[in-house]
């Protein structure tokens, strides 16, 4: 055994990295990363981590994953992140067609609609995405539609997708559904600040605890009055 | 003058030298041939009506059908070849459905519009190496009524694939004398009775034969119920307010 | 009786016997076990008057942080420390046993253990169990002959070298020793340069984290510096989350049914 292969690191053994496991080619990668997404009465709040990554290393600390899709409409992604780039692509492409076509801007049911489509539309080699989409109804309500990389939609009141989803959802599902909890309206919704408050303390958290979550979070805050976005620096390590 | 067109009439992709398309133009002389339909817009509705000819006492008048569904929310009355109206009317839904299925909302009545007038373009064009599926243009006219976000609309369409927006528009045979009629008798606040009313009087003015509950069709697409196509009953009823 | 000769003939040495078969399993699809580490930045230099020791704090199981400022320095003798990287369990008990044998080895003999002994006694142990004990360490001390820092990976070799790197980001802590390690370096710079390793291990390897601690062996003298470096602290929560008296659900247990009750029940079914 020479020097070299003693000192062969761990990580270039990582089955993450390994795109061509038992000489096949593998062409899906989970770059990690955290999305979630919390409807309001009038607005909803969407957040991602930017961390993008593969396997132990970092490719980028600030790839954003969350993106602005038309003006009151915003699509939050996880797993695979080249296929969320050609996915949001393909998004914008057809919202600009349809505003050409028909003269209206697509409505967030449209868009949430129209990408259930494009997801089974690749039945048979999916895009490896979680995607949440989240905007406001014709009635001006916060609409959070959350899907699986083949289509399947749910329209939900809040939702966590990507590597922290596991310790997020229940998070969530405490600070906002009010699950397991006597003596509380689980139908209430919380106001703005209540939600990003929670959206915050949920990527603090997640980047303490998942590996593959931290360095800086998107936030996006969408209600009557357009998008707002900000940016947060979160634990780098 | 006659001999010019001789020359330049014969290929549908063929301007004339004064820049005219003449088997267009023929066409749209076809639709004065046609029975007359007539449309109305109101701020609750749109209001189809057309004259059906019922050339023998043998002829089942219910096997003539001049006004069509498209969708819930669109109908379009015809005048002209209503066989070529088949192939406009199957573009048109096969349009709408599509659009539902990936929007998941209702396709705006201009949307259908501008699809079922691309389709009317599309005379002597063949993609590369295959045969042209159509050789001329259209025969018919189409005026298509529906209620969207944006309310009630009625839309006239011709075969040089052009359409425009009406209040109310009168096509076919007697659609001069009717075009005259309702530009005289349409304000903008006109109820949705008034226009039942107005659209029979003005295709009783036009028609040679005698108005009755089989010799015309009438339909509404309103914004609660879309559309409705008027029973025997219903249509006598408001032949009896005439 | 053929198989007893075979056996017999074959029976000194190593066997190679299996080579074959093994092969055959895991061309038809059998996972063989491979060495398995978690994640960790654990280094060690040689300086003017002795050897530093550094390691991050983090401990992972799979992509979840278990243990945000675990210990990787560990005791082995007065004079001796060892970083440990890979199995947590692995590391623990292969340098608490034989930090025992090294205690029992100093009172046989009167005097403080070699680090060459330490180092001894850890590569046979590995070795023995042929890289099934999961332990990559990088063992650090002073003795009678001077400063000695080794590095003992899991199937036994050694490595004596002036600055050693090991775990997921030894590559990145590396980078650091490669571009500004150089001999008889003060205490302060040697410390110092521990420290932004230690950390590059941190921020550029995701197996890595939290806090960085320090081991500093000189003559006579150890500088344990637990939590040297924080760059890690959690932010403040947003809010509190604390639920209000009695929002938990629980059932009151009733009373069991009287003997006489459920005989009376039985009567009137019967």
């Amino acid at each position: 055994m020479n020097f070299a292969e003693m000192h062969q690191p761990e990580f270039a053994q990582a089955p993450a990295t390994e795109r061509h496991s038992h000489g096949r080619w593998e062409p899906y990668v989970d770059n990690g990363g955290t999305s979630l997404a919390i409807a309001g009465s009038d607005y909803v709040v969407v957040a991602s981590d930017a961390r993008q990554s593969n396997g132990y290393i970092i490719n980028s600390r600030y790839s954003p994953k969350a993106f602005q899709l038309t003006n009151n409409v915003i699509l939050a992604t996880s797993g695979y992140a080249a296929d969320a780039k050609r996915l949001v692509e393909v998004l914008e492409q057809n919202s600009q067609m349809y505003f050409h076509k028909h003269e209206k801007p697509m409505s967030t049911t449209a868009t949430a609609q129209m990408l259930s489509n494009t997801l089974y539309g690749r039945r048979f080699f999916p895009y490896y995405v979680f995607p949440i989409l989240a905007g406001l109804d014709t009635e001006g309500r916060g609409a959070v539609f959350a899907y699986d990389p083949v289509g399947n939609m749910e329209r939900v009141v809040y939702r966590a997708f990507g590597s922290a989803a596991a310790l997020v959802q229940p998070f969530l599902d405490s600070a906002v559904g009010f699950k397991n909890q006597r003596n509380a309206d689980a139908t209430r919704l919380l106001d703005r600040e209540q939600a990003l408050k929670i959206a915050i303390d949920a990527f603090t958290g997640a980047a303490e605890r998942d590996i593959h979550t931290g360095d800086w979070l998107d936030i996006y805050i969408v209600d009557g009055n357009g998008v707002q976005h900000q940016k947060r620096e979160l634990k780098h390590d | 003058m006659f001999l010019t067109r001789s020359e330049y009439d014969r290929g549908v992709n063929t301007f004339s030298p004064e820049g005219r398309l003449f088997q267009v133009e023929y066409a749209i002389e076809a639709i004065k041939l046609g029975t007359t339909a007539i449309g109305i817009r109101t701020n609750e509705g749109v209001i189809l009506a057309v004259e059906k000819r019922v050339s023998s006492s043998l002829l089942v008048a219910d096997s003539i059908e001049k006004i069509l569904e498209i969708d819930s929310h669109v109908a379009c009355a015809m005048s002209g070849h209503t066989a070529d109206s088949r192939t406009m009317i199957e573009h048109a839904r096969v349009e709408a459905q599509s659009h539902t299925f990936t929007y998941d909302e209702p396709i705006p009545v201009e949307s259908v519009t501008q699809a079922v007038c691309d389709l009317a373009l599309r005379f002597g064009e063949a993609a590369d190496g295959q045969e042209s599926t159509m050789s001329r243009p259209f025969g018919v006219a189409l005026l298509i009524a529906g209620v969207d976000e944006k309310g009630p609309q009625l839309y006239h369409t011709d075969p040089s694939g052009t359409f425009w927006r009406y209040e109310a528009k009168a096509i076919g045979a007697g659609s001069e004398g009717a075009q005259t009629e309702l530009q005289e008798k349409y304000h903008k606040d006109i109820s949705m009775l008034d226009a039942e009313l107005l659209a029979l009087k003005v295709l009783k003015q036009v028609m040679e034969e005698k108005l009755s509950n089989t010799n015309v069709q009438l339909a509404k697409v309103t914004q609660e119920n879309g559309y409705q196509i008027y029973t025997k009953e219903e249509l006598q009823e408001v032949i009896s307010r005439m | 009786m053929q198989l007893q000769t075979e056996q017999l003939q074959s029976a000194a040495g190593f066997k190679f016997d299996n080579v074959k078969r093994n092969q055959l399993l895991a061309d038809k699809g059998l996972k063989l076990s491979t060495a398995k580490k978690t994640g960790t930045t654990i280094v060690g230099l040689v300086f003017k008057d002795g050897v530093v020791l550094g390691a991050d704090t983090r401990a992972t199981s799979g992509p979840i942080v278990a243990d945000k400022n675990c210990e990787k320095i560990h005791y082995l003798a007065p004079n001796m420390y060892c970083c440990g990287a890979g199995t947590a369990a692995d590391t623990e008990f292969t340098t608490n046993m034989v930090s025992s044998q090294i205690a029992l080895h100093s009172l046989d003999t009167g005097r403080e253990a070699r680090v060459v002994t330490a180092m001894t006694m850890l590569k046979q142990h590995l070795f023995r169990h042929q890289g099934y004990i999961g332990a990559s360490l990088i063992l650090g001390g002073y003795d009678v002959t001077g400063p000695h820092l080794f590095s003992i990976h899991p199937h036994g070799s050694t490595d004596k070298l002036p600055y050693l790197t090991d775990g997921s980001g030894s590559l990145a802590a590396m980078s650091m020793f490669e571009s500004r390690w150089r001999p008889s370096m003060s205490r302060e710079e040697a410390i110092e340069l521990v420290k932004d390793a230690i950390e590059a291990g941190i921020f550029n390897d995701m197996g890595s984290g939290s806090n960085v601690d320090v081991c500093v062996i000189t003559q006579g003298n150890v500088e344990y510096l637990r939590g040297y470096s924080r760059p890690n602290q959690r932010v403040e929560k947003e809010q509190s989350y604390t639920f209000a008296r009695g929002t938990t659900e629980y059932y009151v247990p009733r009373a069991a049914p009287q003997p006489a009750e459920v005989a009376s029940a039985m009567d009137t079914s019967a």
